[in-house]
């Protein structure tokens, strides 16, 4: 599953999450993309899962990009343990998706077995998406 | 080139607030400049605007813009400098145009097109596209859409470069000219 090679801080604040996604909102690399309507967060194993949803649909034919990387890493306390005694240890790692976020992208399939594939990756997210193309999008 | 026709109006409301009302109105800002005549700013139909802007999009295209001047109208020759998209609903925010001169020569990146199978592929080699587009100098109306590249004839080890391309003979390549487009990479013997 994907996560930083090395970070900076092990731990890191909660922070909130306001406005779109100005950045990375619009296909760059194929003809079918999976796009954030809302916002979340959306952890390494569900990258993976839908990464696999895709490729399970498409059977690893044309060639598809992740947009996103998990590079916060999110902590938890252990079962049972009074609060406080200080922050809890790393357990997993999240990509922090704001509206307006393209996720996936796909090209060389057909545009029914796009949509199909990026509606089942879809359905492994927290959020609402939406599935866009090139020349439907400006 | 290709060449499309659209309309805009003149705009005397400005800023956030007035920009807004247009949007919900139907209407996208826009605003024209160039090296020759002062920056003007528009309005142009967003339903209109965006289904010009979709045909011609990712693409090398001349925009007629024949602006309505309250009353008087002026056909303009531009081309898209930038769309504003909203990133959640990918509507139209603003649009900039960049007014060009026919008869100045300008530079623009057109798309390497490869057609047929080359001959070194069926003998075991490797085709390997190293361009996808290359730069043009010249007359906006000179310029053609894309370059068609036939790669039928290469055999194991043969290159195409810039400077073998089609190029239209009032127009001329910007660059190192001596640079592959194309080659097959010759088999490997075990």
């Amino acid at each position: 599953m994907l996560s930083p090679k090395k970070v900076k801080h092990r731990k890191v604040m909660k922070g909130r999450l306001t406005g779109a996604a100005h950045r990375g909102s619009s296909i760059s690399f194929g003809e079918f993309a999976l796009k954030a309507v809302g916002c979340g967060q959306m952890t390494s194993q569900q990258i993976e899962a839908a990464r696999i949803a895709i490729n399970r649909k498409i059977k690893r034919t044309g060639q598809m990009w992740i947009r996103v990387f998990p590079d916060k890493p999110l902590t938890k306390k252990p079962a049972e343990t009074r609060m406080g005694k200080g922050k809890g240890s790393p357990e997993l790692w999240v990509a922090q998706i704001k509206p307006g976020r393209i996720l996936y992208e796909l090209s060389g399939v057909d545009e029914v077995l796009a949509k199909e594939a990026l509606r089942l990756a879809a359905n492994k997210l927290p959020f609402p998406t939406k599935v866009i193309y090139v020349g439907a999008t400006l | 080139m290709l060449q499309i026709d659209m309309t805009a109006q003149v705009r005397t409301k400005f800023g956030k607030g007035a920009s807004r009302t247009m949007r919900r109105a139907g209407q996208t800002p826009a605003v024209i400049y160039g090296q020759k005549n002062d920056p003007l700013t528009l309005t142009c139909n967003t339903k209109d605007l965006t289904k010009g802007l979709l045909s011609i999009h990712r693409r090398n295209a001349i925009i007629n813009l024949v602006v309505d001047e309250g009353g008087k109208s002026s056909t303009r020759h531009v081309i898209t400098k930038e769309i504003q998209t909203d990133p959640v609903n990918d509507s139209l925010v603003h649009a900039d145009f960049f007014e060009i001169s026919l008869d100045d020569n300008m530079v623009f990146s057109v798309p390497l097109k490869y057609v047929g199978k080359a001959k070194g592929v069926d003998m075991g080699g490797d085709m390997l596209i190293s361009l996808n587009k290359v730069t043009l100098r010249g007359k906006a109306l000179d310029i053609p859409d894309f370059i068609e590249v036939n790669v039928a004839s290469l055999g194991l080890g043969a290159e195409i470069a810039c400077k073998d391309l089609a190029v239209p003979g009032n127009v001329a390549l910007v660059g190192d000219v001596d640079r592959v487009c194309v080659g097959v990479s010759g088999a490997v013997e075990a």
